[in-house]
């Protein structure tokens, strides 16, 4: 230890630099989100909670090709598919498993129909197990509930896909 | 051989093949798509063009033959233009349904699109639509997805023996259809599935259920015929999705009939067993597995032992009869019997180790003179009969003597008619002794007096004596025959006498196997004889035996003569059923079934009728409770604590059969018929068992039972007997068979002989009637 | 059932068929089966039923399936009743090039049918054919096995006013 370095301590140099610092910040104007009271802006590409779209005119989008399932690296998802009555390909069970998913986007990006698509939602809870696996009910009602901005969302990113 | 050069690599060539075959077998891969092996050429998809040195075009590949020093590029610039351009081509009309399509995943189209194609379509007109008619319950059609290859054309015309499927139409207009929408019904029309390079035809029960990426294969083997045809598996955890074919030129080749690739979707059918059950009181209860088999133990046990009968299944593993044959011969009886669709049992002692084809499956192509006594080949032993047909196709001469004339897939040189097999066998006997100093023996010389010989017996002996290679194959209709003996005894003389081969289409999936398992009353595993001479199932039933053990069989429907069956079971106070299904009647009879699981779902072997042994693992999860049925026995025997029943395996007890087995005895000496029998006069009953009633999961696959080789719900009659019997206008008849009777539509087929009356067995319409060649009696419903 | 088929082809017919069997070796009856289908089809009035394709089949020992590809591949076989007057018109490309479309629409509109289709009088049945081979001439029709070539509006009128 030189003399220097003691002077250095005994002046309080770093701490008055720090609480200059400090200081500073203090008068400043605010950066920090107010979450909840406020949001921070958001990427219509933001990868939320998932949902299944229907076509306008109320038919469900999946047809089960089962792309999603086989692209899902955390194999978050399972699919039952069969023939419905009027002969087309349907699923019959679409389970994703929130507690694996890890919400890579890939099944997104693998869907041939744009039916399986992640939203905004972020703030979602489950109290047991069960509340975080989306059935295919599930997952039709949060579509059906938040189209108008899933389409949006689909709109405002579609020049660059 | 021919030397020709392929992308600078010398190459020799067979003389006369084509430069894909060449390229084939020199390992360079060609893109193709209308080309395959086993199909004349067609040359229609134009996928493998390729450059050829001095030629001022590309030139397709599978139309072109090789010759002397001829340079072939397969990969340069030109060919890969022309290659690329085709797809271009192709994909012009084919939709872009692929996430939708079952064909995705494993599609030839779409590999080769990978290579070849392009990313975005240049073409932005509409796209052709074409109708997709409807082929019935086993084959779904997308047309508009069709390139044209003409592969399932050429199958049904080549192969299958029916041109069902055809192109009509030119240029943009050709399409796949039928003649005016029927649906395909060829036994074999389910290898068009396999055949089709899109996803144009698929398979109609597998439809959207899976994906091929999720799918786990098996191989294994198919138990509904004599063949042993390879088939591989497809599982998704644990849940057999689909069947398709395994390659095996020795058997199989690369086709399989539709009854291996669909009795699958039986696997899952209601009548399914999925826990232990026991009748207390007339009350059906589930049970635990010990509960149950103590149940069965001490309910068998309440017998002496010769009071005990076991009857097994035709398709049962080796494993399964070898394991049942111990147990009972453990126990102490040696009541056990799997030919159930056989009834004549006078020379089982003389008979070979077991009932051979005597030549390799593949060799029956090379045969230039067949006869055929009893069989319906072409439903009985599909694939053989694929077989036949090739020979016939290669000029050689396929004769029958039946009791029917069924259509088969080739011409038959000659043909007799008749229900006296034996008198017809006989004739053709004394037809290769006119003008023959051969000694023959004296029942022979006894039993040919007064035989009529008409022309076409001498052909046929004629064409026998002339083959080079020529058989006398015995089908169902023969060994069931109440003249079995008599029938095999003759044939036997009439091969020696013409230098045929003499062979067996054995009825069922393993009766061979069944035969070396010991599975008999007379003999042990692998042809010892056994230690006291057991009942067969004629006797079993004639002895009213108190206790049964049933093995896979429903007797009511499996044994030829159903209204014995019935009656014996019954009667009988305590059966036991290791079976995976549970009929209506079984559970009324039986005491305790305890659920087997099927081919599918266990590990096991089977012999095919050339003697092979063909081993597979399971492939799908059996349900619920099911257990190989080699377990259960092996938990029996343990039971009833005799020795021998401490395996741990399946490969295990398979190694103890092929110990018994390395040195089968010689065949004995032949049987000698004392007179000939008669058959009764009067109407008889012509039953045999229909393609799709051989064994209980067959019965139950919900497809197969849709098809038009299921629609045998009739009475048929020809014109003549019926004009006889007065029966000419009528709709309705009531067959009356000893006790049973049934009231179903009348049909005139000609293809019948006079005197007769077809019904087959094997239906629930028929459970409960008597067995084949026996008196009926015809009334107006 | 198929001998009953067989019935279906007039005595005239079958014998007409035979002559063309005879000039092909016998184990190629088959070959035989585009005069017997245009046998069959002038025998019916210009056209071929579902059952006259089966008959011919028949008797020339042929799959139906087979029959029907060739009735189905030429154009000359009709599958449907057609008018007492067939206008064949050739629409490939040299009578294309050469104004075929201006024909096709004259006859359109003055029949008042479209191609393919029949008048309600049954008098014109109208339709497009491929190369009929008189290019030279083009544009072009064939009217009751007759060609009609350099064809304009003027002179269909006239070919067709001279028609009963």
């Amino acid at each position: 230890m030189n003399l220097f370095s003691i002077l250095k301590s005994l002046t309080l140099k770093e701490l008055r630099g720090g609480l200059a610092v400090t200081g500073r910040y203090l008068f400043r104007k605010k950066f920090t989100v107010q979450y909840p009271e406020e949001r921070a802006p958001m990427s219509p590409r933001f990868r939320g909670l998932h949902a299944q779209r229907r076509y306008p005119n109320g038919e469900e989008r999946c047809i089960a090709c089962k792309l999603c399932e086989v692209v899902c690296p955390a194999m978050a998802i399972t699919i039952e598919s069969a023939q419905r009555e009027d002969g087309t390909r349907r699923t019959t069970r679409y389970d994703i498993d929130l507690t694996k998913c890890i919400f890579c986007g890939f099944c997104e990006e693998a869907c041939p129909v744009d039916a399986i698509v992640e939203t905004r939602i972020y703030e979602y809870h489950g109290e047991c197990r069960d509340d975080l696996l989306m059935t295919k009910e599930k997952l039709l009602a949060v579509g059906d509930k938040y189209e108008a901005q899933i389409a949006a969302d689909r709109t405002a990113d579609a020049p660059y896909r | 051989m021919v030397n020709i050069e392929i992308n600078g690599k010398p190459v020799a060539a067979r003389e006369g093949s084509m430069l894909l075959e060449a390229a084939d077998e020199a390992g360079i891969t060609i893109p193709r798509f209308c080309y395959h092996s086993k199909l004349s050429i067609a040359a229609s998809c134009r996928m493998c063009l390729v450059e050829v040195e001095k030629v001022p075009k590309p030139l397709p590949a599978c139309a072109t033959p090789v010759s002397e020093g001829m340079k072939a590029y397969t990969r340069s610039p030109r060919a890969i233009a022309a290659q690329r351009s085709v797809m271009e081509f192709l994909l012009i009309n084919h939709p872009l349904d692929c996430p939708i399509c079952d064909q995705g995943g494993e599609c030839e189209l779409q590999e080769m699109a990978l290579g070849y194609g392009n990313d975005v379509s240049r073409y932005a007109e509409a796209k052709r639509v074409v109708h997709s008619p409807d082929l019935g319950p086993l084959i779904a059609t997308d047309m508009s997805r069709c390139i044209h290859c003409t592969r399932c054309v050429r199958f049904g015309e080549e192969i299958g023996g029916m041109m069902e499927l055809g192109a009509p139409g030119r240029g943009e207009h050709m399409h796949i259809a039928t003649y005016m929408e029927h649906s395909v019904d060829s036994e074999l029309s389910g290898n068009v599935v396999d055949l089709c390079p899109v996803g144009a035809l698929t398979s109609k029960p597998y439809r959207y259920s899976a994906r091929p990426w999720e799918l786990q294969s098996h191989h294994t083997v198919s138990p509904h015929d004599c063949v042993g045809t390879n088939i591989r598996l497809d599982s998704r955890s644990g849940r057999a999705m689909r069947v398709v074919a395994r390659d095996n030129e020795a058997v199989n080749e690369c086709w399989i009939a539709d009854r291996d690739r669909f009795s699958y979707t039986a696997l899952e059918h209601e009548d399914r067993l999925r826990k232990p059950q026991i009748k207390r009181d007339g009350v059906w209860q589930e049970c635990d597995w010990d509960t149950a088999l103590t149940t069965a133990v001490e309910g068998l046990k309440q017998f002496a032992a010769d009071q005990l009968g076991a009857l097994a299944a035709y398709g049962a593993t080796n494993e399964e009869h070898f394991l049942l044959q111990r147990l009972m011969r453990g126990i102490g009886s040696a009541n056990i019997d799997h030919r159930l669709r056989q009834q004549d049992f006078r020379d089982q002692n003389e008979q070979g180790p077991y009932p051979a084809l005597g030549q390799p499956i593949a060799a029956l192509e090379q045969n230039d003179a067949v006869l055929l006594v009893g069989s319906n080949i072409r439903k009985e032993q599909p694939l053989l009969a694929q077989r036949l047909r090739k020979a016939v196709r290669g000029g050689a001469r396929v004769m029958a003597i039946n009791p029917v004339d069924y259509a088969m897939a080739f011409t038959l040189a000659e043909k007799r008619i008749a229900l006296d097999l034996v008198s017809e066998l006989l004739a053709v006997a004394k037809a290769l002794l006119e003008g023959s100093s051969e000694a023959v023996p004296q029942w022979l010389t006894t039993a040919i007096v007064g035989v009529a010989v008409e022309e076409s017996h001498r052909a046929i002996a004629g064409t026998l004596r002339a083959g080079k290679q020529a058989s006398v194959l015995l089908g169902a209709g023969a060994q069931g025959h109440p003249a079995a003996a008599e029938l095999r005894a003759v044939a036997n003389l009439i091969a020696s006498l013409s230098g045929a081969h003499i062979g067996i289409l054995a009825e069922g999936g393993n009766a061979a196997g069944a035969a070396l398992a010991g599975c008999l009353p007379h003999r042990g595993a692998g042809c010892q004889a056994s230690d006291g001479i057991g009942l067969d199932w004629k006797a079993m039933f004639a002895a009213k035996l108190p206790g049964y053990l049933l093995l896979g069989v429903e007797p009511e429907y499996d044994c030829i003569d159903s209204a014995a069956a019935l009656q014996a079971m019954q009667e009988a106070r305590f059966v036991v059923a290791i079976n995976s299904y549970a009929s209506v009647a079984m559970r009324d009879y039986a005491d305790v079934l305890l659920p087997a699981a099927t081919f599918a779902e266990t590990a096991g072997s089977l012999v095919n009728t050339e003697g092979q042994w063909q081993g597979f693992n399971g492939a799908a999860t059996a349900p619920g409770e099911a257990r190989p049925a080699w377990k259960i026995l092996r938990v029996l025997g343990n039971l009833f604590d005799i020795n021998g029943f401490e395996q741990n395996s399946a490969e295990e007890v398979r190694a103890e059969l092929e110990a018994a087995c390395a040195q089968l005895p010689a065949a004995p000496a032949a049987w000698q018929p004392k007179a000939m029998s008669r058959l009764p006069a009067g109407l008889l009953r012509i039953a045999d068992v229909p393609i799709y009633a051989v064994d209980a999961m067959v019965r139950r696959a919900a497809p197969l039972q849709t098809t038009a080789d299921a629609d045998l719900w009739q009475i048929r009659l020809n014109s003549v007997t019926a004009e006889k019997a007065g029966f000419s206008s009528v709709v309705e008849a009531r067959l009356i068979q000893g006790a049973g009777e049934v009231v179903l539509p009348l049909l005139i087929d000609e293809r019948l002989p006079d005197n007769a009356v077809y019904l087959p067995a094997g239906l629930s319409a028929t459970v409960g009637l008597g067995g084949g060649f026996a008196a009926v009696e015809l009334t107006h419903a | 059932m198929s001998e009953k088929m067989i019935e279906l082809l007039s005595g005239e017919s079958r014998a007409d068929i035979d002559r063309w069997i005879a000039k092909y070796p016998p184990e190629q009856k088959q070959s035989a089966v585009m005069a017997a289908l245009r046998i069959a089809q002038e025998q019916n009035g210009g056209w071929l039923t579902e059952e006259l394709i089966q008959a011919v089949a028949a008797y020339l020992a042929m799959e139906v399936m087979a029959v029907y590809e060739v009735a189905s591949f030429y154009s000359m076989y009709e599958l449907k009743p057609v008018g007492k007057h067939k206008i064949s018109v050739c629409t490939n490309i040299s009578c294309m090039l050469c104004g075929s479309d201006q024909v096709v629409e004259h006859l359109q509109q003055r029949l008042g049918i479209k191609l393919g289709e029949t008048t309600a009088d049954n008098r014109f049945t109208l339709k497009e054919v491929e190369c009929l081979g008189a290019c030279v001439n083009a544009p072009m029709f064939e009217l009751n096995k007759n060609y009609y070539e350099n064809l304009t509006p003027e002179a269909i009128d006239a070919i067709l006013d001279g028609l009963d």
